[in-house]
């Protein structure tokens, strides 16, 4: 019984792939699925079997008859595709119905990915108006009235006291007015500076600023932070140093330049040749700052960071003109999408 | 500040190359912002000596000459009539490159290479002045001194061989503004000291006492005023090394007094002033404060209407100089000059910045003064300017120096705790540690050193470090001589609290919805015209300082800077746009306290969506269409939908708005938040934007405030729905709003939606009516309906229809 097994199993695998269309198919099924087929036939010579064999037997001939069907089944699939009609009355390379397709402006694009990042921290978002005053701007901020560090950022006036916020430092002043130690924000918004208007240089422009103020808050912290900051936006390879610098605000004041990622800190056109990037300018809170907003700063230390997101957009993007950033030309939009 | 290695080595001893000096000056907070190699300019120059001259065979003007330089002898082709055997000139060489070609119209750089000049071989080019960048003399050839060597390189020749370093020195830092000030610095890294040049003045007989008085009025102001006069002296050009010291540093020379007071200054960082001694009326000087309006001519030759808090230096009649700032016109030192006076003063910051700022006028003595000057060095630098006139202008230094100088200012005494310095840098320092490396930098130690355990040391700064006044300060000190990079980097204390608001995203979700619905965001300029500004409202924000008139003001509302984006982007031929922003406008109005802006000022976060050209893109099998107030409208309700508001009311007005033409307010809660319409052609031709454009403005906060925070999942009916159509015929007047609303009422309770699926007006239509057809769903929620209970409503909608609104239905 075995060998007639083998034997249908072999000839209707043959004459099923021979079948060449629904007709032909269908004359494989009568001879050996049909209730009268092959297979059927051979089911009821079970009962000629010893009935030790006949359970082994019973078993080889399900197993017959489900390969024989299922290659019937896969045929006459492919049968029935073949036989459907064919819809030639289109041309199928025309070009698809498009929607608009919307972007978002890159400055927008580099905020979102600093906030992700320092969010993720365990930084909060605060905000604050961009008409300020002297107080908050400078004096909160430790820049004493006629001080030449009021010369590093020129200074739009509504009145003599009232201004255009110069940077987003002055929300660092705001925030600690309103709350109690300890503080981690970042403050994303629009500063303005009175500058002649050039390649390099744009009468507004956007900031991210940091701050983090609590107890045991340290110099060695505020690297780490913006270390970790820095390879998340930059990449895990990037060098970096911090260099000493001057913000009244601050003390120890420090740049943190990263290797040029453009010539991998070979020197180039960009960092101008010096292999460094300056990405952001930061430094541990100021005493006179936190007896400004009645913290004490005997009781908590903490730090600041501050960078321009044009400066870093024209950077990653290879922009080289900032009026470009406010020009808003669609075909420059479009390439951020 | 621009530094000459050349220089900065007299006063410290450093192997280190420029690149590795710039790196550590870097590193210790004085950013070298370049390099510059003066002497590659002239490489491959050298001086050479022409041995031989004979005419060029095929040319009258040429000559062919043999140049010795050096080594070996060149043959050069020369064109310049005055090349003569014997001189000695400036050659370069094959591959030199020639700063000035004399043959271009715009003096372009041209490099030399090996040429046949009318079929005689060159291998180099005497050169002019002109063409060395070294004047304007393109006549004929520079001839150098008869004595210059053959060979040696043009560059050494020329005392060119300097390196200079332009250096960034932040605000804080008036010591580091001079040559001596890097040198500190670099001898603090390098543990070295520096070396002080000597200073030695022959004095003569006549006391100084007896030629000139000195009163200082404002002792409050200038608090030192230290003279010295000098008689008897030549004012020439100064020699070549004094010269080329300053042009090194981009300093022009002028005659060797007035150059010897810049060298100082230069060299010390402290401003000295020399006035032409006969020309001080009254042999006599005092420092005063002006009188408001009084006139005065500095030596820029421009009159000045001085102030009341201006500081004045004067003679026995009338100003001679604005202390600190720039000397006048009437004392200046002239070739004539053969006395002067030598004035070394210390003033107060805040003065001389308040004479500066009221000028307009920033000088390398303004700079210095108004960052804070070393009041303890005026002798110094007064007897160093003396002791090198004596040497190079001759001369007789008077006896005696008058030093006006009522109060003493003292190095002040700052308590510093190790234990701060490490609270704040994250370091382990101890009190050793720490007192190490502020000597460094002269920091030292007050008085003896006696426990072995100290919890605070008071430590003595120089007078030339008016930036360091408290502990913090020297707090950086020790960072910044430790070395930031040196300090661990630490991150374990991250992650200590972790929260997050929704709100701080609000502004995010509005953008991702709008640029899936295919819009661009912009960013603008908030400054405009204030002519534009007005448009929107009265209570424009003035800015008092303005770049120009064209940005004198913030703006009221985002629509007329989109349409400069409109505008630009049509100008480039793409008209068909979908524009956003998310930014603010700004309001001035002294009644307001918003809490969240500035007393009397209000600032509002809008967004605002501007549509122009057609609907979708040009694609076969689409009819173009171009966008009107719909598309606008039903842009702002998608919106609406996905932040989950509702109560929204769209309200049809007419206005004299001066940006919108028709349009609709749009209300939350009866709260106006901002309007839809089409900009007025008034203000498109502004523009010149020859198309429509649409917009939506809204204003962000009451969004936020009214947005549904809590959804609840509502079930689904569990029976289906029957849809059923109508078109009635009405009264053009009548608004859809009314009679969707009239349906809605007829319908109830079994009718759950109504769409307006078309508006027709037209043939078979009488004129002045219009055909309304609306789709008609109806649903219970209790069982499945049968066709006649929905026949008897949609029979009671259609009679209620037509009774009230006079309607009939189109069949």
């Amino acid at each position: 019984m075995i060998d007639q097994i083998e034997q249908i199993r072999r000839a209707a695998a043959t004459e099923i792939e021979a079948a060449s269309d629904l007709q032909a198919l269908d004359i494989t099924r009568v001879k050996y699925l049909a209730r009268k087929g092959a297979i059927a036939n051979l089911f009821d010579n079970l009962k000629t079997i010893s009935a030790t064999d006949r359970p082994a037997m019973g078993k080889a001939l399900n197993e017959l008859r489900q390969s024989v069907q299922s290659l019937f089944d896969q045929k006459k699939a492919s049968l029935d595709l073949a036989a459907m009609p064919q819809q030639t009355s289109y041309d199928l390379t025309l070009p698809g119905r498009m929607r608009w397709i919307g972007s978002k402006h890159p400055i927008t694009q580099t905020i979102d990915e600093i906030k992700r990042i320092f969010i993720g921290m365990g930084f909060q978002v605060a905000t604050g108006p961009e008409i300020e005053d002297d107080y908050h701007n400078f004096e909160a901020l430790n820049f004493p009235p006629d001080h030449p560090a009021r010369d590093m950022q020129d200074t739009f006036f509504i009145t003599d006291k009232i201004l255009l916020r110069t940077h987003t430092s002055p929300v660092q002043i705001r925030v600690m007015e309103n709350q109690k130690p300890p503080v981690r924000v970042i403050i994303p918004g629009r500063v303005y500076r009175n500058e002649a208007i050039s390649a390099r240089s744009y009468c507004l422009f956007h900031q991210v600023e940091g701050l983090y103020v609590d107890k045991g808050v340290t110099f060695s912290e505020l690297k780490g932070t913006l270390l970790t900051f820095a390879r998340q936006f930059y990449g895990s390879s990037i060098k970096y140093r911090f260099r000493p610098s001057f913000f009244p605000f601050t003390e120890p004041s420090a740049e943190m330049d990263i290797t040029c990622y453009l010539c991998s800190g070979k020197g180039c056109r960009v960092c101008k040749q010096t292999g460094w990037l300056e990405i952001l300018g930061c430094g541990m809170v100021h005493p006179n700052v936190f007896k400004n907003v009645n913290y004490d700063p005997e009781e908590v230390t903490g730090y600041a960071f501050g960078m321009g997101i044009e400066r870093i957009t024209m950077l990653r993007y290879g922009v080289d003109d900032i009026r470009t950033l406010f020009e808003n030309d669609t075909r420059f939009l479009k390439q951020f999408r | 500040m621009r530094v000459s290695l050349h220089w900065l080595k007299e006063y410290v001893d450093f192997t280190l190359s420029a690149e590795d000096l710039a790196e550590c000056l870097t590193m210790v907070g004085l950013e070298v912002e370049s390099i510059e190699y003066q002497g590659k300019k002239y490489e491959k120059f050298v001086v050479g000596e022409v041995l031989e001259i004979a005419k060029h065979p095929n040319a009258d003007r040429l000559s062919v000459c043999k140049v010795n330089t050096g080594k070996e002898a060149h043959q050069v082709v020369c064109g310049a009539p005055n090349v003569a055997e014997g001189q000695k000139v400036a050659v370069g060489l094959v591959g030199a490159v020639v700063p000035h070609n004399q043959h271009d119209p715009d003096g372009k750089p041209f490099a030399l290479s090996h040429v046949k000049v009318r079929n005689v071989d060159s291998y180099g080019m005497i050169c002019s002045a002109y063409e060395l960048d070294l004047g304007d003399d393109r006549n004929g050839i520079i001839v150098l001194d008869s004595n210059a060597k053959p060979g040696i390189p043009l560059a050494r020749y020329l005392g060119r061989e300097d390196t200079v370093i332009e250096v960034g020195i932040t605000p804080n830092r008036p010591d580091a503004m001079s040559h001596i000030g890097i040198a500190r610095e670099v001898a603090a890294l390098l543990g070295k000291r520096i070396r002080l040049p000597k200073v030695k003045v022959k004095k003569g007989s006549v006391p100084i006492k007896k030629v000139l008085t000195v009163v200082v009025e404002d002792t409050q102001r200038c608090p030192r005023y230290t003279a010295r006069v000098i008689r008897n002296l030549q004012v020439v050009p100064s020699p070549g090394w004094l010269q080329n010291r300053l042009n090194s540093i981009g300093i022009r020379p002028v005659n060797n007094i007035v150059d010897i007071t810049n060298y100082v200054l230069m060299e010390i960082g402290h401003p000295l002033h020399a006035f032409d001694y006969d020309k001080v009326a009254g042999q006599k000087i005092v420092v005063r404060l002006a009188q408001q309006d009084e006139l005065f001519v500095t030596l820029d030759h421009k009159q000045r209407s001085l102030r009341s808090d201006t500081l004045l230096i004067c003679d026995a009649e009338r100003p001679i100089a604005v202390a600190g700032v720039m000397g006048g016109e009437n004392s200046e030192i002239s070739s004539s000059t053969t006395a002067i006076v030598i004035e070394s003063a210390y003033f107060i910051p805040q003065c001389i910045r308040s004479s500066s700022k009221a000028f307009s006028l920033s000088t390398d003595a303004s700079q210095r003064f108004e960052r804070g000057a070393d009041p303890n060095i005026t002798l110094w630098a007064v007897d160093r300017a003396a002791s090198l006139i004596q040497s190079i202008a001759g001369g007789e230094v008077l006896k005696g120096v008058i030093d006006v100088y009522p109060k003493k200012i003292q190095p002040k005494r700052i308590t510093l705790r190790p234990t701060r310095v490490n609270e704040v840098l994250g370091t382990t320092l101890n009190h050793k540690e720490v007192s190490a490396l502020l000597q460094k930098l002269n920091i030292r130690v007050a008085g003896k050193a006696r426990k072995k355990v100290v919890s605070s040391t008071s430590y003595v700064v120089p007078t030339y470090r008016p930036d360091i006044t408290e502990e913090i300060d020297l707090v950086e000190e020790v960072a910044r001589v430790y070395g930031y990079n040196n300090i661990d980097t630490k991150t374990e204390s991250l992650i200590k609290f972790y929260s997050y608001a929704p709100e701080w995203e609000f502004a995010d979700e509005l953008r991702n919805c709008l640029i899936g619905g295919g819009y661009s965001e912009v960013i603008v300029n908030s400054m405009q015209e204030k002519s534009q500004a007005r448009l929107a409202s009265d209570k424009v924000v003035e800015i008092a300082n303005p770049i120009s008139k064209d940005m004198g003001a913030l703006r009221t509302s985002l629509i007329p800077s989109m349409l400069g984006v409109i505008r630009h982007n049509i100008f480039h031929g793409v008209k068909d746009l979908r524009l956003f922003e998310i930014g603010k406008a700004y309001f001035h109005d002294p009644s307001i306290a918003d809490g969240t802006s500035l007393q009397g000022f209000v600032e509002k976060e809008r967004l605002l969506l501007a549509l122009t050209g057609i609907v979708e893109p040009v694609s076969w099998g689409r009819k173009p269409r171009s966008v009107d107030i719909f598309d606008a409208k039903g842009e702002l309700q998608v919106l609406f939908n996905k932040i989950s508001l509702d109560k929204i009311k769209f309200i049809p007005y007419s206005t004299t708005d001066a940006l919108i033409d028709t349009g609709l307010h749009v209300e939350i809660n009866g709260q106006h938040v901002g309007m839809v319409g089409s900009i007025r052609k008034g203000l498109l031709s502004m523009f010149e934007i020859e198309q429509d454009v649409y917009i939506g403005e809204l204003t962000l906060d009451p969004l936020k405030m009214n947005r549904l925070r809590a959804r609840t999942y509502q079930l689904l009916p569990k029976f289906p729905p029957v849809v059923r159509d109508v078109a009635f015929i009405v009264d053009g007047a009548i608004s859809s709003e009314v009679l969707e609303s009239a349906i809605r009422n007829a319908g109830k309770p079994l009718l759950t939606s109504i769409k307006l699926f078309d508006i027709y007006t037209g043939e078979q239509i009488e004129n002045g009516k219009k055909s309304c057809a609306f789709s008609l769903q109806f649903l219970s929620e209790t069982r499945t309906l049968t066709q006649e209970e929905v026949d008897r409503t949609m029979q009671h909608v259609i009679v209620q229809i037509s009774s009230t609104f006079g309607a009939t239905l189109r069949q």
